[in-house]
């Protein structure tokens, strides 16, 4: 045994000397996010400095020239909320990001070059975008999905960003927030809400779809299945778009009612607005039918046609102010095809501004417990949806009199833009105003536009004035 | 060790004589002159003659001790009028020459690569050969993937004190096994070529048994030291055995440790234990020994790579690894974990017969580790989206400026982004989702049983019998286990592919560290076999005859359901059962001691290896064939070899022509196929059957004395090893399930097995304990492995099973033109010395270098099949760099290894 105690230390030598190669066990580096902080902190510090300037998703989307990819060369930066996921396949190399995690105003797409970066840019995840040299336009020209990208120089359209350029322009803070989607109804949609993530309840899916999988087996990119929602005393439809590539494409489409969280989109040529999913999870539809609501159940304080509409004449209805903010130019009455309605046209008025105001009597409220007001618009020869505007405000202090000194506060409906056909009315659905309860409610329609400025001489419709309270 | 080592004493009863004679010879069969032949109790003594023959006068039984330089001493008891055959033994410790230093290097150091292309080394089993051209193939041509006579390993035979190790799922034994153990693994006792053993029926390469008796090691310690940048960086060994005591114990252990961060390939870390205890009780008619071997192995693998990553990052390149917090981590991991424990049993039941029974019980793990990605994209940098060539072969035209960024990013981040990796996972994980990516292994976990009895007796004097019975068996629970969620909370256990459950019977399950997923499944092995071999030994004709029969039965247990297959993936498959029968016999004829003529004869069926029964055995139960409606069968082999052996004392010659025809073998590849049918893109099993091979060549070796103190050697092989039929092919898959592809026109193109041709001309110098050897080889016809599928007639057929209307039958011969990878040379050096410092402690030093010249030259290559029709080919060809050309490996640079030891 001697012999045995003479070899333990070559022994113990043997198995001591090794420790160089890989480990069994790893912890998470602790270098995750050094390389992406240090590349933020330098952004923010430009941005303290001076040297960079953040600016809104609207300002960037505004330096879109149409059908061009436009280079940003000013040192500007945007924040913005991840809101969509590729997750489930259903977004390929892009995501949207709005400007704010709740109530947002605006949002953009971002196109880029890699394939599941859900894991990445995560929804909620906020993300500052360093814009100088890359490129803001549309990925298919003409469909109004304006996109930040790189530049596709041939077709001069977005590209995707490429992974390295990636990594240092589009940056993530180390903050996701919970996106609280905004809540619309489907006639509130509109351009302005692409990619903004929207919730809406009372959905279903159409008795036709029912029952049929998300995708068409047929369809080689996607498919569109029809989407209807309660809205008031009748059903509005709206698309749900989802891409033969999405791995819930064969999943059936439920029955039932409920909400539905989505991003709207837009569908391959930019013609019609669209739901798309994050993932199945958002869609919750186990609960009963919606119910419309009966008009026997409601009064109807105002049901205003302009039946007896004077053709070319002044707006002169009783109880009902035409007031001219700016310029010489009022609302008028109009009829067409046996159809009155009110007007205001900037269209060689010779005045360089034109604001007008129509005010609707007021909508007394004070005993109501749900209250609802709807119209529908119209728009025609509008060149510059931005500038030449119609707005929709409501007023408890209007004193009947004096536009100007009462406050109005803007409701949230869908106005008719520059891609809807001229002339045709569009229903702003039942507009719910029964939070006015108690008060005397005025609802106005402000004009802005121009008669000497050829791209600012659009006219705006105002039809059917409906005020219903319970 | 000694007592193998004679081989034959062959007992001639002469006339009664008063004295002893013989003739002694080393293990080369050279007579060995001056040797003192020594009778103590008589004192009596002579020395060998020139011949090597002596005679000694004694007039009663004796012990005979026979002492020479450089040689073992030898003891044996004699009578008067015997004449003696005496085999010295060269003394290692004293002149440990070239190969049994070479010996010390070659075994496992490269074996653990075995899922690439190191499958076919022989090295391991021909190390121990003293025939020239086996030690030239073991220790020149192993590092250019050469294999003897055309042949994977898996016609090799491997048996550790008469054990099979062989595996059944490939056929190969698994050398890490026993990985440095090296100081224990030399008694060995070798038959070449398809010669059948008193083991084992054999192979066709060879037949080889490791005795791991304790009594045999040679008495002492030895410790070992090494250094190299082959595949370990240092490696540090002890041994030690007792001998025999005179109560008839013996026993001998020996330890390993090898380890390194890097070996010549980036990022292939070695890390290994390795144990051996043997421990020996000897009776007077009996001996049983306990042998416990455990020889843990853990490396980082490395990738093969198209010739695009070769030129961007050169052949040390490796894919596989990454950095996290500035270590290097490898994203595959092979691991090995099997210990062994035997018992042997040997008894003499008579002067004459030997009865040995042996029991091993094998268990433990394999894992072959690698990254999965459910919910990222491929973490692979060289992902072909990754690399330049991609850009270039835009639809609209090369975009050079995104292929400059890609080789720049390639250049400076060509590795695995483990940072990303974390981050997707915890991103995921903040939003609830689960794992992007994980760390999982993929595992075979075995248990194997082995009961074996051999029964060896000589019927007279020149005929001897060897029966044998075998029984083993294999429970083999293959699954795959996640290692490291890397920041993520949970997998969940479906296909993100095309969506399919892994296990219906749990299907929204999720897994963590240490629990099972995707696949999981038992294969249940039994196999018997009988064997018997007669062996005659005459004056002319040395000759034997063998044959064996062999039982063997497959059973694979679905432990999960597959979505896709849930009717034929759950609990127990129909079980297979292959009969195999198979003969040989071999002649040798010698037409003097000088010249001797050899001939086999080998006709041999086997079961196929487990891994070419199942068509893909972790998603369902069918057999190779089954859904082609085509029965698996029995392989069969036939053999023939003829030899011209020349023994002269200064010069050997041994020139072999070997044919082998291959018939009714089956194949199985599984990748990511795009153009099936058209135009889709599938993961997919590719299988093809009766497959037709012919391997014929010829093999020489000559070893020259040219002065007392240099050795002059050369040895050739020039095989043309090709298929001979078109194989039958079909996939399957999730995405399809079936699709017969007809045939492969895979007629006359060469098998992918190394260079086909192969020359090595050296010469060793000894002189003062002092040894230096050159070697230059030569290489050539090394073909890139055929690609199936892309010889069916999918590569002309398009989505309407028409030919493609564009379809250039000229152009389309050019593309499919098998590539030959060149001829190179490689020269390699060895140098080493001993000293005595006192009476029986040694030290020494060995140095070996191979590739001297630095030399860079590709030793093996599969073509893609990835690209699989005439249009995707076409255009990979025309895109300024193939995107999907075939993968190489690359043989090493320059690279050494340093031995230094001492014996005590």
């Amino acid at each position: 045994m001697n012999i045995v105690t003479k070899i333990i230390p070559f022994i113990a030598l043997i198995f001591l000397v090794n420790s160089c190669q890989q480990e069994d066990i790893f912890e998470i580096p602790n270098s995750l996010g050094n390389e992406e902080n240090a590349f933020l902190s330098t952004l923010m510090s430009t941005i303290d400095a001076g040297q960079k300037s953040l600016v809104s998703i609207d300002y960037v989307k505004d330096l879109t020239v149409s059908g061009e990819a436009t280079e940003i060369t000013s040192d500007i930066v945007i924040k913005g909320y991840v809101v969509s996921s590729d997750a489930t396949g259903n977004f390929y190399k892009e995501f949207y990001i709005q400007d704010n995690p709740s109530s947002p105003s605006a949002a953009i797409r971002m196109l880029v070059d890699i394939t599941d970066s859900y894991n990445m840019y995560n929804v909620g995840r906020e993300v500052y975008v360093d814009l100088k040299g890359l490129y803001v336009g549309e990925y298919r020209t003409g469909d109004g999905v304006i996109t930040v990208g790189e530049l596709d120089s041939a077709q001069n359209r977005i590209t995707n960003v490429r992974d390295e350029v990636m990594k240092a322009k589009i940056l993530r803070a180390a903050t996701t927030t919970e996106i609280t989607p905004l809540n619309v109804t489907f006639s509130q949609i509109n351009d302005s809400h692409v990619g903004i993530m929207v919730q809406i309840e009372d959905v279903n899916v159409t008795a036709y779809d029912v029952g049929s999988p998300y995708v068409d087996p047929y369809d080689s990119y996607d498919t569109r299945r029809t989407l209807e929602a309660c809205d008031g005393f009748s059903k509005k439809t709206f698309l749900l778009e989802t891409s033969a590539y999405a791995d819930f494409n064969q999943d059936i489409l439920p029955q039932g009612s409920g909400t539905i969280k989505a991003i709207v989109t837009k569908t391959y040529d930019g013609d019609n607005l669209v739901l798309m999913l994050n993932s199945t999870q958002d869609i919750n539809l186990n609960g009963p039918p919606c119910e419309l609501l009966q008009l026997s159940d409601f009064d109807t304080v105002l049901d205003e046609q302009f039946n007896d509409a004077v053709d070319g004449s002044n707006f002169d209805y009783p109880g009902w102010v035409n007031f001219s903010e700016v310029g010489s130019e009022y609302w008028t009455e109009q009829v067409y095809g046996g159809n009155g309605y009110a007007e205001f046209s900037g269209y060689r008025t010779g005045d360089d501004v034109n604001i007008g105001w129509l005010v609707t009597p007021a909508f007394d409220l004070s005993s109501a417990t749900n209250a609802y007001v709807s119209f529908n618009l119209a728009q025609h020869h509008l060149d510059d949806e931005d500038n030449n505007t119609l707005e929709v405000f409501v007023s408890i202090d209007f004193d009947g009199t004096n536009v100007k000194t009462a406050n109005w506060n803007k409701l949230n409906v869908n106005i008719p833009g520059e891609d809807t056909s001229w002339y045709a009315f569009q229903e702003s659905g039942l507009i719910d105003v029964s939070s006015y309860s108690g008060n005397n409610l005025y609802v106005a329609f402000k004009y802005v536009g121009s008669g000497t400025n050829t791209f600012l001489d659009g006219g705006y419709y105002v039809d059917n004035v409906l005020f219903l309270k319970q | 060790m000694r007592s193998f080592l004679i081989f034959f004493i062959t007992i001639q009863f002469a006339l009664a004589q008063e004295k002893v004679s013989g003739l002694i010879v080393d293990t080369k069969g050279k007579s060995v002159k001056s040797v003192l032949i020594q009778a103590p109790e008589l004192g009596v003594s002579t020395t060998s003659n020139s011949n090597g023959e002596f005679e000694l006068p004694i007039n009663t039984k004796a012990l005979l001790t026979f002492t020479a330089d450089n040689y073992e001493t030898y003891v044996t008891e004699a009578s008067p009028g015997e004449v003696l055959s005496v085999v010295l033994q060269i003394d290692a410790s004293v002149s440990e020459n070239i190969s049994t230093n070479q010996q010390l290097i070659i075994l496992s150091d490269d074996e653990l690569s075995e899922d690439d292309q190191a499958s076919g080394n022989i090295s391991g089993l021909l190390q121990s050969s003293q025939d020239v051209f086996s030690r030239t193939a073991a220790f020149e041509f192993s590092s250019s993937f050469f294999r003897v006579r055309g042949l994977d390993t898996d016609f090799g035979a491997v048996q550790m004190n008469g054990i099979p190790m062989n595996k059944f799922y490939n056929g190969r034994p698994q050398w890490s096994n026993w990985g440095g153990l090296n100081d224990m693994m030399r008694n060995q006792e070798l038959s070449l070529g398809a010669q059948s053993s008193d083991y084992n029926f054999g192979g066709l390469i060879g037949s080889t048994n490791i005795s791991t008796k304790a009594s045999e090691y040679r008495v002492g310690s030895r410790i070992t030291y090494s250094s190299s940048n082959r595949s370990y960086t240092n490696r540090a060994m002890f041994s030690y055995a007792s001998g025999l005591s005179n109560k008839g114990w013996a026993y001998a252990f020996s330890v390993g440790n090898r380890w390194g961060e890097s070996g010549f390939i980036d990022g292939t870390f070695y890390d290994a234990q390795s144990l051996l205890l043997s421990v020996e009780k000897v009776l007077e008619k009996q001996s049983l020994n306990l042998t416990i071997i455990a020889a843990p192995n853990r490396r980082g693998k490395s990738s093969p790579n198209t010739q695009e990553v070769y030129d961007l990052m050169g052949i040390k390149y490796n894919e596989y690894w990454g950095n996290q917090d500035g270590e290097q981590r490898n994203s595959r991991v092979r691991r090995l974990v099997e210990p062994i424990i035997m018992l042997n049993h040997e008894l003499k039941l008579s002067s004459k017969t030997n009865l040995n029974t042996n029991l091993a019980y094998q268990f433990g793990e394999l894992g072959n580790s690698r990254l999965d990605y459910p919910g990222g994209a491929n973490p692979s940098p060289t992902y072909y989206q990754n690399l330049p060539s991609y850009h270039l072969a835009a639809s609209d035209g090369p975009d050079y400026s995104s292929a400059y960024q890609s080789q720049e990013n390639l250049l400076n981040n060509g590795q695995i982004d483990w940072n990303r990796i974390y981050d997707a996972n915890l991103t995921s994980a903040s939003s609830g989702l689960p794992a992007a990516y994980v760390f999982y292994e993929d595992r075979a976990d075995d248990k194997q049983f082995t009961a074996n009895a051999s029964l060896k007796t000589f019927l007279t004097d020149e005929v001897s019998l060897v029966f044998n019975v075998t029984h083993q068996d294999l429970t083999s629970e293959n699954f795959a286990e996640i290692q490291d969620l890397l920041g993520a909370t949970s997998y969940l256990n479906r296909d993100s592919f095309d969506g399919y459950a892994f296990n219906l019977e749990d299907p929204d399950a999720t897994a963590g560290v240490g629990d099972r997923f995707r696949y999981n499944y038992i294969f249940d092995v039994g196999q018997t076999e009988v064997y018997a071999k007669t062996q005659f030994n005459l004056n002319r004709f040395d000759g034997y005859v063998s044959t064996s029969l062999k039982k063997t039965n497959y059973q694979r247990e679905g432990l999960y359901r597959h979505g896709a297959y849930a009717e034929n993936s759950y609990g127990k498959g129909k079980k297979l059962s292959f009969n195999a029968l198979s003969g040989k016999a071999g002649l040798t004829y010698k037409l003097s001691g000088k010249h001797l003529f050899d001939a086999n004869i080998a006709w041999i069926q086997r079961a196929p290896h487990l891994r070419n029964t199942y068509a893909n055995s972790r998603e369902n139960h069918y057999i190779v064939g089954e859904q082609a409606g085509r029965e698996l069968e029995v392989e069969e082999i036939n053999s023939y070899d003829l030899s011209y052996i020349l023994r002269a004392p200064n010069l050997s010659v041994r020139l072999t022509g070997y044919y082998t025809k291959l018939s009714n073998a089956s194949e199985i590849s599984f990748f990511f196929a795009e153009g099936i049918g058209g135009d889709t893109s599938s993961f997919v099993q590719e299988i093809s059957q009766n497959i037709d091979k012919e391997y014929q060549g010829i093999e020489f070796g000559f070893e020259a004395d040219v002065l007392p103190v240099l050795t002059l050697k050369g040895a050739a092989s020039v095989g043309r090893h090709i298929y001979t039929n078109d194989p039958s092919v079909y996939l399957t898959s999730d995405d399809f399930g079936y699709l017969d592809f007809g045939t492969a026109k895979m007629k006359n193109l060469r098998i992918a097995n190394g260079p086909q041709e192969a020359y090595s001309l050296g010469f060793e110098f000894r002189q003062n304990y002092w040894w230096f050897g050159f070697t230059t080889n030569f290489f050539r016809n090394t073909y890139v492995d055929a690609s199936p599928i892309n010889r069916t007639q999918n590569f002309f057929l398009d989505s309407d099973s028409l030919p493609f209307n564009d379809y250039d039958p000229e152009l389309a011969r050019e593309l499919l033109q098998q590539e030959e990878f060149g001829e190179y040379f490689v020269s390699n050096l060895v140098l080493g010395k001993s000293w005595r410092i006192t009476y029986g402690k040694y030290v020494g030093f060995f140095l070996s270098v191979n590739n001297i010249f630095d030399g860079v030259f590709r030793t093996g290559g599969f073509e893609q099949s990835r690209n699989a029709n005439f249009r995707e080919l076409r255009q990979d060809f025309a895109s300024p760099k193939r995107q999907f050309g075939p993968k190489y490996w690359y043989g090493r640079g320059a690279n050494y290894f340093l031995n230094l030891y001492v014996r005590f």
